[in-house]
């Protein structure tokens, strides 16, 4: 079997595509998220492959749930997944497409978690550093865990930079075993 | 409970003292399904093929598969303590086994640690594990012998400094024997060996150690051990170490030479990972690279010249050449060499040498087939003896053959036909050897010289293994310093009058 992501993908794209053209990805951007909220709901789930509801009807169930700000396109899309049978994909489908806004708007999500609740001047200097070393703006998710013992992992991606204090013991810790 | 030397708190101060700390930014992924050892991992974009990957608990894996949103890779030693969701870290390093005189006399496990119990290895530098062969311009022709020991194949398909030959036969024909043969035989030849044991039983493995200790051959060897109980990728990177630990002394102008024991074990075990890495089947279930799997592991056996060595030791070493032979070893299924894995190999290697059940259950010990193994450059680093020689050996061996199959028919045959036949059999049985029983090249050339010049013809056919060994205790015994010229200097010319000495001598006085 395909990897869902790969199937989501070229839709993910062309949605993008288009709603960039239109000028309107915020609107785009909640709307996948709701519609991929419905489709993940057990009781729409128990719909697909229904032979009872036709994929037409699928689609309009979704779009309403969408919302208004889902233009004729908007509409269009969905209606075209439900033909290929493609509607369990939009949870993936809105990552995606959230992931290309980001990348378009210059945008890097980014969790920190530190041991100790951070104060509202080492927040910004970080953010400031972190803005400086992705040259891009972020948006910050903190998170406190205090089994980090001190300092703070920061996560972006695929990237981590650790500066915990459990991650120097650890290190410490391989270096005199090695 | 016993303290280790690294434990005194002035060495331990001075590490924490070194000790790097500060923030350290990786690329970060998570494990996704671990199944059979292989780890399918999510993230990890800026992973390359043939990386180290770092997993919690000092764990170690190799980056095998590059897919759009996953890595696929093979964990190098025990997986069970892998958990789904577990980080993966990339290291930006590809793996590397520790090289160098150090290792000699060891047995190392296929990432260079030792498993014979003898201690720490101290080596000093470490080599990544797959490397470039070396280019054409570095290269020399195969000029000299490395001795095997053995009569029928030093004198029929001789092997060569930096030559690959490989070692064909089913199961149970001698050919881990004729490899353990050539390396004890490297004892006084300066030439240091590695064996690597792919696939085999520990018992086994466990035997060819005490053999090469009992024989004083350990001590310029190398074994790298990745036993049939140990993972699939172990056995499919352990010939890439051995070949590596072999190259040091090629690039520092020394001969060497490895034995990979054996490679159609290898290939079933890279078969696994590639099967489990969901990569296409093709012919017998082997993926698609098995041949690159095994040209690039033999390309690294090569002999080099000045420059080389000159270039790769940045000076050090000056004016001499080096080398690395391979002797692979491929196990084949009733004597099938038409299988996808020993036409690989035997189209890679320059000659090969056959080993049959039928003839080594009919007691031709070595079991080669003179017919149909052949050694495609040996013949310029032959010794000018051995070649003159050999060369009526095979000859015999070749009409002798032709006339057994004809003659089954003949009832009564001519007196020439007759003699061949005789000389043909008479022959067969001087090639016959004892394993751990190597020759000198004067012993060889002694024994070749009196079949071929016709001194075994009257003796009866099952006298004559019994003729040659008397006349080599005669030959030590009596004749000690001919045979050390003869060694000191393999020319025919100069010495065919002392073998003809030494041979009717023996005739004249010696009992059998």
């Amino acid at each position: 079997m395909a990897d869902r992501l790969t199937v989501a993908r070229p839709y993910a794209k062309a949605a993008f595509a288009r709603a960039q053209a239109d000028g309107r990805l915020g609107a785009w951007s909640g709307a996948l998220a709701r519609a991929a909220l419905a489709v993940s709901d057990e009781r729409v789930r128990g719909l697909f492959g229904s032979p009872r509801v036709t994929a037409a009807q699928l689609a309009d169930l979704v779009s309403d749930v969408a919302g208004a700000e889902l233009d004729q396109h908007g509409r269009n899309f969905i209606a075209l997944l439900a033909e290929n049978g493609r509607l369990p994909f939009l949870p993936e489908i809105a990552r995606i497409f959230d992931q290309f806004k980001d990348d378009a708007e210059r945008v890097v999500d980014v969790s920190i978690t530190s041991a100790a609740p951070l104060g509202p001047d080492e927040r910004s200097k970080l953010v400031a550093a972190l803005e400086k070393r992705f040259s891009r703006k972020v948006r910050v998710e903190a998170d406190v865990d205090p089994a980090l013992i001190g300092g703070a992992v920061v996560r972006a991606g695929d990237l981590t930079i650790d500066g915990s204090i459990r991650a120097r013991l650890t290190r410490l810790a391989q270096e005199l075993t090695a | 409970m016993s303290i280790k030397a690294s434990e005194i708190s002035d060495l331990i101060g001075r590490r924490i003292q070194n000790f790097a700390g500060g923030t350290e930014a990786r690329n970060v992924g998570s494990v996704m399904s671990v199944a059979d050892g292989v780890v399918r991992i999510h993230g990890l974009a800026d992973a390359r093929y043939g990386e180290m990957l770092e997993f919690p608990g000092n764990l170690f894996g190799l980056a095998l598969n590059l897919e759009r949103d996953s890595v696929g890779a093979v964990v190098l030693g025990e997986y069970k303590s892998i958990r789904e969701g577990d980080a993966v870290k990339t290291t930006g390093r590809i793996l590397e086994v520790p090289v160098g005189p150090e290792l000699l006399g060891r047995v190392v496990d296929a990432l260079g640690n030792p498993v014979d119990g003898k201690g720490p290895i101290n080596a000093k530098i470490s080599a990544p594990i797959e490397r470039v062969a070396p280019g054409v311009i570095y290269r020399k022709s195969v000029s000299q012998p490395i001795q095997t020991g053995y009569k029928a194949v030093d004198s029929m398909v001789p092997v060569g400094r930096g030559q690959r030959e490989l070692i064909i036969g089913d199961r149970q024909t001698g050919k881990t024997a004729m490899a353990i043969d050539t390396i004890i035989n490297q004892k006084d030849s300066g030439v240091k060996c590695v064996y690597v044991a792919i696939g085999q039983k520990a018992s086994t493995i466990a035997n060819v150690v005490r053999k090469l200790e009992e024989h004083d051959a350990l001590k310029h060897t190398i074994v790298v051990v990745a036993s049939a109980a140990t993972p699939a990728a172990l056995q499919y990177i352990s010939a890439y170490s051995g070949v590596t630990m072999g190259e040091y002394f090629m690039d520092n102008g020394e001969d060497a030479l490895i034995v990979y024991d054996d490679l159609s074990k290898q290939a079933v075990a890279y078969r696994q990972i590639s099967l489990l890495l969901k990569r296409p089947p093709g012919r017998e279930a082997f993926p698609g690279d098995v041949f690159y799997l095994h040209s690039r592991l033999l390309e690294r056996s090569a002999r080099v010249n000045e420059q080389y060595v000159e270039m790769v030791t940045k000076g050090r070493v000056k004016g001499k050449t080096g080398s690395l032979t391979g002797l692979p070893i491929i196990e084949t299924q009733a004597g099938d060499v038409t299988a996808f894995v020993p036409t690989n190999v035997i189209s890679i290697t320059d000659g090969q040498i056959f080993l049959e059940s039928s003839l080594f259950n009919a007691g031709i010990r070595p079991a080669m087939n003179a017919g149909i193994s052949v050694s495609r450059v040996g013949g310029a680093a032959q010794t000018d003896i051995i070649k003159r020689l050999g060369g009526g050996i095979r000859l015999a061996l070749a009409q002798y053959r032709e006339l057994a199959a004809f003659s089954q028919f003949a009832s009564d045959l001519d007196e020439a036909t007759r003699k061949q036949l005789e000389r043909g059999q008479r022959t067969t049985e001087v090639m016959k050897q004892k394993q751990y029983a190597p020759m000198s090249v004067a012993q060889m050339a002694l024994s070749i010289y009196a079949v071929n010049s016709g001194y075994m013809d009257n003796v009866p056919l099952g006298k004559v293994v019994a003729f040659e060994a008397a006349m080599q205790g005669f030959a030590t015994s009596s004749h000690k310093a001919e045979l050390d010229a003869i060694n000191a200097e393999p020319v025919l010319k100069k010495h065919e009058a002392t073998l003809k000495k030494i041979v009717e001598n023996f005739v004249a006085t010696g009992t059998y």
